[in-house]
């Protein structure tokens, strides 16, 4: 609760913040808003129906008031009664309304997620099965050639730029060598799981192998460390099967800083992969964040900044209600 | 004129946009497209799936906010009818002279030229199977002075005609129909007899029909499904197809079905909208890359597939075999040229000096080489009638560096010359600005190199800005030089001003450019009797322009497309501003 | 995928807390550890192309005003009709070692080699930036406990709760509007530069503020802190001589962890658009344009990116040798 607590006024904060950043920096945001030729009479309109015009402040708690019990587009009650039948209503939660668009931010988002969060859940299984599975491995063969394949291989895969390992995945494993299909996304309704997963494999694998590196990491080290204690090797001792010493005792010592990792990346995740949506040309969040940017569509810009810092503040929530689960000393704290 | 718009976008974060997304439309070309086509108007099979396949987001898809070239080429032959509208056919004056569409005649004109009528065919609808009216008309052009709320599209021409007084502030009397001030001077502007649409003008306008024709801004709208900005996204088609759903979605596209409301009786298939395929599907791609590697694959889906995204330079080394018989390479109407700055280049040797160092090969061979572009000699089209090849500009595109140096100290200016090169981003305008830098060098100029991302054109036509020269690309709104020079050079028309009457926009003459004698010229221009004097008016005015070096022409742009093997009919004409034509277009199923 | 340097930060020094493998105790005499560090051949090696990265970074602006570097000059008629390098094997010859650059003809390892020293450069002062702020918080919130930590504590959930390549790119042009109009920095790739070190920097000290905090935790209790203040040292005296040195060690490791983190996200902003413009040639700038050849000239295609690599892994094997030798526990 208390945790719920922090985690509420830590959004408020960088809401607050995101607003200050962009409304109280000098920067003329209408110019951007308005157009090519823009003249002062469209741009009091356009400032207007954005409720530019208004203090930073006051902004921020429209905003805030929006989200809790929703508001009308455009805000301005002079422009809604002048032209009743441009009105939006924007139904609570509501993150705001895209000009660009002439949409709510909150439909822009309800599009563009699920492309995210299938791309993310998709690399979160490819790094976690393989980065698990491979840190084991060379946890196990420590010293051997294997072992230093294994880290050196997922280091150097890492050290390349994202982009770059999307766009040779793109160009060779694609379309020169043809072993998978051009990547495009499939929603489960329309071409089954198969088609669906087929289809992000590619995109699901240039994050993943950014990912693979740490967790391999990691699972090697905590492996090796519980490997060296002494409740091991007792159980070594006692005539344990090895491989039952590994998966019960050795794997769970690398569960927590695992279970920490995954919440964490999987939430930063979540918020869009733009990189990679971009090289791929996948219309998740992301590429809808890139695009809000290029267009400086301030309110999605905005909306996809608090969304993706809630995921990460829950996320950050959850991995610390599930330590409670994973390690019990935790509830003694 | 909504291609800076666009350019703009183009320049952005996102990688490599290298393919020029240009706006408006007309504009002809000499060359009848290579290779794909198979002649005009042969009728291809009907049925089919179409997949188009998009480089950049469009810009609305409400008619009277539309002004991207590739837009208005593709609704037109789509979704939105008009009172006349260009035949797709590889013949240039045939492609660039109107013919009847929703109207029936291409219009009667009385009082010089400043007054319009046509006439509304019977049984023309809407996809929800009501009529076309008169008023729809009438409404469609009150709309461009709604333009607080309808930004974008090409509205300023009609605005600029219609016989409506101006407010003591500059702007028009009349307010647009969602604010209603002055509703009755429109109405008295714009007239319906039942069928019988009339337009009053100012001055004469003798090729109104070609504007109708180019642009949307005249198109018919539903009054009774206008919500103003909201309906930035929402379709009424009334054209063969129809938007599945009836709202665009920016971020991914759309499918068109059949409409069923649609009469091609109506219409003159053949000549304007062949409608062979049975469904067009949007796709909405961030970057030409991805659709090109779809296309020189050609599996699948994308056998049937067309795009607007020119193939970029990485891409011609594969271009080869089977593929390179699914190309077809077009002379486009766009023209990319250089605007020197008169406030800070006062001198016109150094302007001269800049002009003769320019290296136009080099410029095109960074753009990717003959397959991108051929040299101009003047910012007119070669295709449009007025065009001459400017003597300032002619001989040696190499640039000579000896004859500029010797100018520029003919001149008596400190050498080097410190210049500042203002540009747009992209990987491709990077390389060309690299090769312009090193001519103007060796001709004693010392290059800064100034690349704007996205805000470009909000910054390159502030009037105190602080470059020297600046990069601009424009197209023809329809096939007249006057689409050309006064919109870009006349500085009545682009300056805005504040109270005290300081320049506050350059508006489209971004180089400052100001001359009596060239603004009387464009004046005689615009009143000439016939069409040939003016276009002689015209190419005089070109040539003021010349030697006072208010640009310097670099290339007309070459359109390179590759299309799906299952593609039938592939054209590209002066009707569809050398874009694939939607018109002809079939498929193989 | 995140260009967050405290992120990938986190992989490797992750959660001091936890005070598993990767904690350091840094009470181990600096000759010993040396002496660890130079049975590790692995990590001589890294140190070793990170010599010559430095060395070639430094050297690059000099080899350009003497001529040996030409990154600027257009070679268009080394390009065949397709604007690509002609000739066989991508068009490398002695004058050109590396090909030139499709479409202009720049020599392209000139492009590349003063792009390591931009970006070098930028990852360096920015390093300096992270480390110096998380130091100094970490410190603080080590030794002030209560409150303060508390709200350390807290600012450091909140940077960590911004999505951060999302907020690199939109806050671009409201960063480069700051600098240049109100703190009046020439607009151009000074500015652009600027910017990237100094959202790079801002964003990126989290990691070694948490590292650092568990340091100074854990070094108050230790024993000869207690001794010295037995013996009635002054706090200022406990803090410079008995505390800072032991932090050399954890600072020296996170910031050879920060160097390829943050070349790695400069070649990403270069990607997004927002980093340095061209003409400069940083590492970003050169592969944003290379990767459009992927099948039109592998050369130019995988060089740049190569060049990335190398130093990103040299600096990660760099930073995990200097930790192992100091921290002989931790078994990586």
């Amino acid at each position: 609760m208390r945790r719920a607590i922090i985690g509420i006024i830590l959004l408020l904060a960088l809401s607050l913040l995101t607003f200050v950043l962009f409304f109280s920096s000098g920067v003329d945001v209408t110019r951007f808003a308005c157009g090519k030729n823009c003249t002062p009479e469209k741009r009091a309109t356009t400032e207007k129906a954005l409720g530019y015009d208004k203090p930073t402040v006051v902004q921020w708690t429209d905003f805030l008031q929006g989200v809790v019990v929703g508001r009308d587009y455009p805000d301005d009650p002079e422009l809604q009664r002048e032209s009743p039948e441009i009105v939006t209503h924007c139904p609570a939660p509501c993150f705001g309304f895209s000009q660009v668009n002439a949409k709510t931010v909150n439909s822009l988002i309800a599009e563009a997620a699920p492309v995210s969060i299938s791309l993310a859940m998709v690399a979160v299984f490819l790094w976690v099965l393989f980065g698990v599975l491979f840190g084991l491995i060379a946890a196990v063969r420590k010293g051997t050639w294997i072992d230093r394949g294994i880290v050196g291989a997922t280091l150097v895969v890492y050290a390349f730029p994202t982009f770059f390992i999307g766009i040779f995945l793109l160009k060779y494993v694609a379309i020169k060598w043809q072993l998978l299909p051009f990547p495009q996304y499939v929603t489960i309704a329309d071409g089954g799981v198969g088609e669906w997963f087929v289809n992000l494999l590619l995109p699901a694998t240039t994050l993943a192998l950014f990912y693979l590196a740490g967790y391999v990491r990691i699972t090697r080290a905590f492996v090796l460390e519980s490997l060296s204690e002494d409740y091991i090797r007792t159980a070594t001792a006692k005539g344990l099967a090895p491989r039952k010493v590994l998966f019960k005792h050795a794997l769970r010592a690398a569960l927590t800083p695992l279970v920490t990792m995954i919440g964490l990346d999987l939430a930063s995740l979540l918020g869009g992969a733009i990189i990679t949506e971009t090289v791929f040309s996948y219309h998740g969040l992301g590429a809808l964040a890139l695009r809000a940017n290029v267009s400086y569509d301030l309110p999605v810009l905005i909306g996809l900044l608090l969304l993706a810092g809630a995921f990460v503040i829950l996320a950050n929530i959850v991995v610390d209600v599930l330590y409670a689960y994973i390690d019990p000393r935790v509830r003694l704290d | 004129m909504a291609k800076m718009r666009k350019r703009m976008v183009a320049l952005s974060a996102v990688a490599a946009m290298t393919a020029a997304v240009l706006a408006a439309c007309g504009g002809g070309s000499d060359n009848p497209p290579s290779g794909g086509s198979t002649g005009d108007g042969e009728a291809s099979a009907k049925g089919g799936t179409l997949q188009y396949l998009q480089h950049f987001p469009f810009e609305s898809t409400d008619p009277q906010r539309i002004y991207y070239g590739v837009e208005l080429a593709n609704f037109r032959r789509t979704l939105y009818r008009s009172l006349v509208a260009f035949p797709f056919d590889n013949d240039p004056d045939v492609a660039n002279t109107p013919v009847p569409d929703l109207a029936t005649d291409t219009g009667t004109s009385t009082e010089g030229g400043k007054v319009w009528s046509f006439t509304l065919k019977d049984g023309i609808k809407w996809e929800d199977g009501s009529d076309i009216t008169c008023e729809d008309f009438k409404y469609g052009a009150s709309r461009a002075f709604a333009d607080d709320v309808l930004t974008g599209g090409a509205g300023f021409y009609i605005k600029g005609y219609l016989d409506i007084p101006a407010d003591p502030k500059g702007g028009s009397m009349y307010k647009g129909p969602y604010r209603g001030d002055g509703q009755e001077l429109f109405d008295k502007a714009v007239t319906c007899d039942g069928k019988t649409i009339t337009y009053n003008f100012n001055k004469p306008w003798p090729d109104f029909p070609l504007s109708v024709a180019s642009l949307m801004a005249t198109d018919p709208y539903k009054e009774s499904i206008d919500k103003g900005d909201r309906s930035k996204w929402v379709v009424m088609s009334n054209g063969p197809y129809k938007v599945d759903g009836g709202t665009w979605d920016v971020n991914k596209g759309a499918t068109f079905v059949r409409n069923e409301n649609y009469d091609p009786a109506t219409d003159s298939p053949d000549l304007l909208r062949q409608a062979n395929p049975d469904q067009i599907n949007y796709e909405l791609y961030t970057a030409p890359e991805p659709i090109l590697d779809r296309l020189v694959a050609d599996a699948g889906d994308d056998k049937n597939a067309v795009t607007a995204a020119r193939i970029p330079p990485a891409y011609f080394s594969q271009i080869e075999g089977p593929v390179a018989d699914r190309t077809a390479t077009v002379e486009s109407p766009y023209t990319n040229y250089l605007v020197p700055n008169q406030k800070t280049l006062t001198d016109p040797k150094v302007r001269q000096a800049l002009a003769i160092a320019t290296n136009v090969d080099g410029y095109i061979k960074a753009e990717g080489g003959e397959k991108a572009g051929v040299p101009a000699e003047s910012i007119i089209n070669p295709g449009l009638p007025g065009y001459t090849e400017q003597e300032m500009f002619s001989g040696s595109n190499e640039g000579d560096p000896d004859a500029a140096k010797a100018l520029l100290e003919e001149a008596g200016v400190d050498l080097p010359y410190p210049i500042k090169y203002t540009y747009g981003q992209s990987e491709t305008q990077d390389k060309t600005a690299a090769i312009l830098k090193e001519g103007w060098e060796k001709a004693g100029f010392q290059v800064t190199l100034d690349p704007l991302a996205d805000t470009y054109y909000d910054v390159i036509n502030q009037p105190d800005k602080d470059s020297d020269v600046v990069w601009a690309g424009w197209g023809a709104d329809w096939p007249s030089a006057m689409t050309v020079l006064p919109p870009l050079f006349d500085s009545r028309q682009n300056f805005a001003t504040d109270a005290n009457g300081n320049v506050t926009n350059l508006g489209q003459d971004y180089g400052y450019y100001q001359s009596d004698e060239f603004e009387s010229l464009v004046d005689q221009a615009a009143t000439a009797p016939d069409i040939d004097t003016q276009n002689d008016l015209l190419t005089q005015a070109d040539t003021v322009l010349a030697n006072d070096v208010a640009y310097i022409p670099l290339d007309t742009s070459t359109f390179y497309w590759l299309y799906g093997s299952g593609i039938t009919n592939f054209m590209t004409d002066a009707a569809s501003s050398s874009y694939p034509d939607l018109g002809p277009i079939g498929v193989t199923q | 995928m995140t260009v967050t340097p405290a992120n990938q930060l986190e992989e490797r020094t992750p959660d001091p807390k936890g005070a598993g493998p990767t904690a350091i105790t840094s009470n181990s005499p600096t000759a010993l550890a040396f002496a660890r560090f130079r049975k590790d051949k692995k990590s001589w090696v890294a140190l070793v192309v990170v010599v010559v990265y430095i060395s070639a970074g430094i050297a690059a602006p000099f080899l350009v005003m003497f001529g040996v570097l030409d990154p600027q000059t257009a070679n268009q008629d080394l390009l065949n009709a397709n604007t690509l390098p002609a000739g066989d094997f991508w068009g490398i010859s002695w004058t050109h070692p590396l090909g030139v650059e499709p479409g202009v003809g720049r020599d392209v390892l000139s492009r590349i080699w003063l792009g390591i020293t931009y970006s070098l450069a930028v990852s360096l002062a920015a390093a300096f930036i992270a480390v110096f702020v998380g130091v100094a918080l970490g410190i603080i919130a080590g030794f002030a406990g209560g409150w303060t930590d508390a709200i350390i504590g807290r600012v450091i959930d909140l940077v960590l709760a911004f999505p951060q390549t999302l907020l690199l790119l939109a806050a671009a042009p409201v960063g480069l509007a700051i600098l240049t109009e109100q703190l009046h920095v020439p607009d151009g790739a000074l500015a652009q530069g600027m910017f990237v070190v100094l959202v790079l920097g801002l964003f990126g000290w989290t990691g070694t503020a948490r590292l650092i905090r568990g340091q100074v935790l854990s070094l108050r209790e230790r024993e000869f802190v207690d001794a010295a203040r037995l013996f009635g040292a002054s706090r200022r005296r406990i803090w410079f001589k008995e505390l800072l040195p032991n932090l050399w060690a954890p600072v020296l490791v996170t910031f050879t962890l920060y160097m390829p983190a943050f070349i790695s996200a400069e070649a990403a902003l270069a990607y997004l658009g927002v980093s340095v413009r061209p003409p400069t040639p940083t590492l970003g700038n050169v592969l944003k344009d290379s990767i459009q050849y992927a099948s039109g000239d592998f050369l130019y295609f995988f060089a740049p990116a190569f060049m990335i690599a190398l130093i990103v892994v040299s600096f990660n094997l760099l930073g995990d040798g200097l930790r192992d030798a100091l921290d002989p526990k931790g078994d990586r």
